[in-house]
């Protein structure tokens, strides 16, 4: 049911975000059919807040917002956000359905349902917290009980994509909302219990901005920590930026050794300016190329061929030309990565240099490749439309 | 602005085809494509926007003579790493500082912020290099075989 995720990306990319975002449309399809299929029952109220489980009232709000959220689908990346919200907060429901069914009334709808998705509804979570990350106002939601089973079950799809994303897999544990009555008492109540019962989790208070936050936001302190909310909200963005320290840290050869931020930031300066130079030496060693020239053509063949290109996504074959192959073979790196190609493969057929213009467009219409993706359209820019005419042509497969 | 994009690359194609310019012209030209490449090849995040609004900007000015805009102002990384001492930190700061400056549209980052689109430009990067590099040895071998062949 899940789509395959390419946890081998060939040069081993580990933390793009590019596919993510990409595949969210799909996902979002998945959610929103599989949400049709159940619907949240709007009528579902929040139980009255009972002293012993604290669950209950978060486990009721964020069905309400999540049904708001769902009839709101403008929104940008909310849509995908909601669903996700829907179905985490559904699947929730249905957790502590199972665990104490005295104090919630599902709808009999709901819960035979739930338990066949609980990975989709993971994959649901971490997926909201991944679109909230981009965008901090939506609604931000998984809602993790203190109870170690969520944990539990994210921990086999999130190590199965831990080679992707690894910073998706730090935020289940990380934004945790607890909604309650009152702030003040309840604040220590957790405290105490956390010192007892989870000694390495810290859930943190994120900055609500949006109207549809939470008005009260609960914070697990980890032992012997200030709960003070100051100290809290920074402790927090000390962590963001120490986990995103260590996400470079992996990405640049030879930095995990190294210890101490101002060293590791001197090697990811070095990294980033060797990059750049090497870009730069490379593109003067693409224009000592010895270049074959014809434009005469050019012009017409962009009119007649924009917007007809056509990609295999497992296989594709591109005509690049000389001149223009820099902007083909770039953008095809980065097409690459968008359709989450997990292999490069280059063939190399020498076309005979002899061929004619009109050989050439003739034999374009199999060849060329587009975008599938309708939100990155790369017309305005498209290399393979914008090769011209040459007489020495390559033709490479992906 | 697509058009635009399909304009200003046609007529960067156009001089960097043409056989009269001088190589290292034609060098800059390519590279320019090159960093166009890139920015496509993320789109979405903040750095490829930067990068390809000052890639535009430059192609826009270059083509019709205009002197480059002042910079735009820039904010300093305000979040430090706490806890350390003066001199560190203002170390530290200086080091931010160098590191928005190589990311593009890294100015108006905050720490956190910037380390992420850091991550992306430098997987992005890399894959520009490897693609790059395939393709100029790719040529090269082309070239070699074509004049061996006598062509």
């Amino acid at each position: 049911m899940e789509p395959t995720r390419s946890s081998g990306d060939g040069s081993g990319n580990s933390g793009t975000y590019t596919p993510e975002i990409a595949e969210s449309l799909r996902f979002e399809e998945e959610i929103q059919s599989f949400m049709r299929e159940n619907t949240v029952h709007p009528s579902l109220e929040p139980p009255p807040a009972s002293g012993g489980s604290s669950f209950t009232a978060l486990l009721g709000l964020p069905a309400n917002q999540a049904v708001e959220l769902l009839h709101d689908p403008e929104s940008g990346d909310s849509p995908a956000v909601a669903a996700a919200a829907a179905v985490s907060g559904g699947g929730e429901m249905w957790r502590f359905g199972l665990r104490d069914p005295n104090a919630l009334t599902l709808p009999s709808g709901c819960s035979p349902t739930f338990p066949s998705n609980a990975a989709l509804v993971e994959r649901a979570a971490r997926f909201s917290i991944f679109a909230a990350e981009d965008s901090p106002d939506a609604a931000s939601v998984p809602s993790h009980s203190g109870d170690h089973s969520p944990k539990l079950k994210a921990e086999p799809p999130d190590t199965e994509s831990q080679p992707i994303c690894p910073i998706p897999v730090e935020r289940p544990q990380r934004p945790a909302k607890r909604k309650e009555a009152e702030k003040g008492n309840k604040v220590k109540g957790p405290a105490k219990k956390s010192r007892t019962a989870e000694e390495g989790s810290a859930k943190v208070a994120e900055e609500s901005t949006g109207g549809d936050k939470l008005p009260y936001v609960h914070v697990r302190a980890r032992r012997g920590q200030a709960t003070d909310s100051h100290s809290l909200a920074e402790r927090a963005r000390r962590e963001k930026i120490n986990a995103r320290m260590k996400l470079l840290q992996e990405l640049v050869p030879g930095c995990s050794k190294i210890s101490g931020t101002a060293l590791v930031l001197d090697e990811i300066i070095n990294h980033v300016q060797s990059l750049q130079r090497q870009v730069e030496l490379l593109s003067m060693r693409l224009a000592a190329v010895n270049p074959r020239v014809d434009i005469s053509g050019l012009d017409n063949f962009l009119s007649a061929e924009c917007g007809r290109v056509m990609v295999g996504n497992g296989r594709g074959g591109v005509w690049m030309e000389q001149s223009a192959w820099m902007d083909a073979a770039a953008v095809n790196g980065g097409r690459r990565q968008q359709q989450q190609q997990q292999q490069q493969i280059w063939h190399l057929d020498l076309v005979h240099p002899h061929q004619t213009p009109s050989v050439w467009e003739r034999d374009d219409a199999s060849h060329l490749f587009t975008n599938p993706n309708p939100g990155t359209s790369l017309f305005g820019y498209d290399p393979a439309s914008s090769v011209s005419l040459h007489s020495n042509q390559l033709k490479t497969e992906l | 602005m697509e058009d635009q994009g399909n304009n200003k690359t046609l007529s960067l194609i156009k001089t960097s085809t043409s056989s009269n310019s001088g190589f290292l012209e034609r060098g800059r030209r390519i590279k320019v494509a090159a960093e166009m490449g890139l920015a496509e090849s993320s789109r979405g995040r903040h750095w490829s926007r930067a990068l390809r609004d000052r890639l535009l900007r430059r192609i826009g000015n270059g083509a019709c003579g205009c002197q480059k805009e002042g910079l735009t102002p820039s904010k300093v990384a305000e979040d430090l790493v706490g806890e350390e001492g003066d001199d560190e930190v203002i170390e530290m700061a200086r080091k931010l500082r160098a590191l928005q400056k190589l990311v593009p549209g890294g100015e108006d980052l905050a720490m956190d912020r910037l380390f992420e689109e850091t991550a992306d430009y430098v997987e992005a990067l890399q894959r520009q290099v490897n693609v790059m590099r395939a393709l100029a040895s790719l040529l090269g071998m082309l070239e070699k075989e074509k004049r061996l062949m006598g062509g």
